[in-house]
């Protein structure tokens, strides 16, 4: 088991009269090589889960074990390391560091992890490819449409490799050409083996997932095949 | 993350945001030039001041002292008492002076008082002087032989007065370098005749310049700071025998004495004795006396400039302080900015210590950046206020100039690290919300 959360609580202000249970006991298993798509209304809690999930954000209660160890109780630095190697995020947002040139933004995860300047060149123009913006190198993020910057969101993504690609709305401002154009690199990341954890609005996107899970109101309330959640 | 890595990073993410950067470094340089600038100021007018309190003379004690009845014989003990101190007491001289500012003349030179006042006054140890103008009238002394030695003047050319031209009632005189130079313009005023309302003075010596001789004494009013001013007008003056106050000031006695002793440890002992010499001489229904001293005034004076530089240290401090808040300001306005963008590298894998040693360089460089050029305004600054105000080449003190860079860097150092110490302990997605 790759992903595997128990009883997991998000509760903000609690105790107090503005409580928001944003996650309410979601329980939750993801296997090596999966392709989930997570979807529900705006507010039941899709990015806190994948916030979680991506060791960005720390639950309140319940238990996370990522490849097979608790992830509750690491460290800071022990967490930053799994951010780094494990995972690949895509944002809502796209949050692509504004005063750095597309090149220098997929680069920044490379320079963290330590990987040599001639093997980051290679890395970095090979994700960019891969999204269709190798010839932007250059440009910084306010040069750029927003789905250009989403693209350059994904290639800082998939620049590490990493086994785990969590992807929040990644296709929300793109075009339906542009957006299934996204959709297909992400399969085909999958078909590589990457585990993808798809969050989407679009039931169509959705569907073409081999498992989608539903939220409502913080937990989770459909977990199968596009026949059995109803899609 | 090598620190090498995060030195280039550093490098990048200030020349990623030249505005932000050039603002921080302003904030640093206008701080730390005022500064430095405002301290030399201090310490020039001090340096000033010790120049104008050796030209008048060191180690003077002022003796003042006169009977109803005008009897003479006052000099005549004064001069006898301190002959019993000359352990203490190296020089006595009269110090008189002609008020009535008599017509000089030689050959077709004439010096005459000017019909108005055309300086302002400026008060050096209670006596007030007028500066500038062009009024180049010398005051006239009365004195003997140790006159100058007791003022500090020192023979250029010829000799000094003797004992002997006292004693007598010779009509001889010494000029000072500047009235000198006017009578005389090159030619050698030796043996000369000057008259003083109509007087003959035969001229025997002529003192060297106290101040510097290019600024003497017609040169324009700005060019010269005010203690300039007032030592080049130690220049322009006459000696004459103090017999020679019967010609002058309605024959009325002198009862100004200058009294020079060996240290300035001998000062109050002497003022002391003096003072009890003359209350036994002096009755107080018939006259009256008083000692005092330059140097003594000058420790007042010394402690007046140490307040006044402790004000402009006050000064110093608060645009020290300015400068901070500056610096503080332009750094904690980008704090959202940067929380996001340390939300981001978080997110995507970064260590705590790399973003916070990141940005620990980042701050380092931009300050030290600006340390130096606020280090270079301050100098060209102290040179140029140096030159305007005291006419010398005037240098910040390494010391300052170092305290104040290390102040005004670290200042940018420690607000430049804020948002990296504050947002890099978030959790990444809470630094990412950042608005
Ligand atoms: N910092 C916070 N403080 C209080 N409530 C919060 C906070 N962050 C999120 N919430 C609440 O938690 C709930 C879930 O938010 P979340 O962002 O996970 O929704 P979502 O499913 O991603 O919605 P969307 O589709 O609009 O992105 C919302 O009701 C939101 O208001
Ligand atoms: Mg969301």
């Amino acid at each position: 088991m790759l992903i595997e959360i128990k009883d997991i609580y998000k509760i903000y202000n609690e105790g107090k009269e503005s409580e928001v249970r944003a996650l309410d006991g979601v329980s939750l298993q993801i296997d090596q090589g999966e392709f989930v798509a997570i979807i529900g209304a705006s507010g039941s809690g899709k990015s806190t889960l994948m916030n979680i999930l991506g060791c960005l954000d720390i639950a309140t209660y319940g238990t996370y074990i990522l490849n097979g160890t608790d992830v509750t109780d690491r460290s800071d630095r022990q967490l930053a390391h799994i951010r780094n190697r494990e995972i690949g995020f895509i944002f809502q947002g796209y949050n692509l560091i504004p005063a750095l040139t597309a090149y220098e933004n997929v680069e920044l995860p490379l320079i963290y992890q330590g990987v040599s300047i001639f093997q980051r060149e290679e890395m970095v123009l090979h994700a960019l490819e891969r999204v269709g913006m190798a010839d932007r190198w250059k440009h910084k993020p306010s040069e750029m449409s927003g789905g250009q910057q989403q693209r350059v969101a994904i290639a800082r993504a998939i620049a590490t490799r990493p086994p785990i690609i969590m992807a929040d709305e990644p296709t929300g401002a793109l075009d339906s050409k542009t957006g299934r154009h996204v959709l297909e690199i992400l399969h085909a990341l999958n078909q590589e083996g990457t585990t993808i954890i798809l969050i989407t609005h679009d039931n169509g996107i959705a569907a073409t997932a081999r498992r989608i899970v539903r939220i409502s109101d913080g937990r989770i309330v459909a977990d199968g095949t596009r026949e059995e959640v109803g899609l | 993350m090598k620190i090498g890595q995060a030195v280039k990073m550093a490098a990048k993410s200030i020349f990623a945001n030249k505005a932000r950067s050039a603002l921080t470094m302003l904030g640093i340089i206008i701080g730390l030039a005022a500064v430095i600038v405002l301290v030399s100021y201090a310490q020039g007018q001090n340096l000033a001041m010790e120049k104008l309190y050796s030209s008048m003379g060191t180690n003077k004690i002022t003796v003042y002292a006169y009977t109803w009845n005008g009897s003479n014989n006052v000099s005549q003990a004064l001069y006898d008492y301190c002959l019993n101190l000359s352990d203490q007491v190296v020089g006595f001289s009269p110090n008189g002076n002609v008020y009535s500012q008599p017509t000089i003349k030689y050959g077709s030179k004439t010096l005459a008082p000017a019909s108005h006042s055309s300086g302002g006054a400026v008060i050096v140890g209670g006596t007030a002087m007028s500066t500038g103008g062009e009024n180049n009238y010398p005051s006239i002394y009365l004195g003997n032989e140790q006159y100058g030695m007791c003022n500090d003047y020192t023979i250029a050319n010829g000799r000094d007065l003797s004992y002997l031209d006292v004693k007598n009632g010779n009509q001889v005189c010494v000029l000072g370098a500047a009235t000198a130079e006017y009578l005389f313009n090159f030619a050698n005023p030796i043996d000369q005749t000057i008259t003083i309302n109509g007087l003959p003075f035969r001229v025997v010596g002529v003192y060297a310049y106290k101040g510097d001789p290019s600024s003497a004494p017609a040169n324009p009013e700005d060019t010269n700071s005010w203690v300039d001013q007032v030592i080049s007008q130690m220049d322009q003056m006459i000696l004459l025998p103090s017999t020679m106050t019967r010609y002058f000031n309605n024959n009325q006695p002198i009862d100004q004495y200058v009294v020079k002793v060996r240290s300035s440890e001998d000062l109050r002992p002497v003022i002391t004795s003096l003072k009890t010499f003359l209350s036994g001489i002096i009755d107080p229904n018939s006259g009256s006396f008083g000692v005092n001293s330059d140097d003594v005034y000058k420790e007042q004076q010394g402690d007046a400039t140490a307040m006044q530089q402790r004000f402009l240290g006050g000064i110093a401090a608060i645009s020290l302080l300015v400068g901070g808040i500056g610096i503080m300001n332009i750094m904690l306005v980008t704090v959202t900015e940067r929380t996001r963008e340390i939300g981001i590298r978080k997110a995507i894998g970064a260590e705590r210590s790399s973003i916070i040693v990141q940005f620990l360089i980042e701050a380092a460089m931009i300050c030290g950046i600006g340390g130096l050029f606020g280090i270079g305004v301050g100098y060209v600054g102290t040179l140029i206020l140096g030159k305007l105000s005291f006419n010398t080449i005037l240098i910040p003190s390494p010391g300052i100039t170092a305290g104040a860079a290390l102040i005004s860097v670290a200042l940018g150092v420690i607000f430049g690290m804020y948002p990296a110490i504050k947002a890099s302990g978030l959790q990444p997605v809470v630094a990412l919300r950042a608005d």
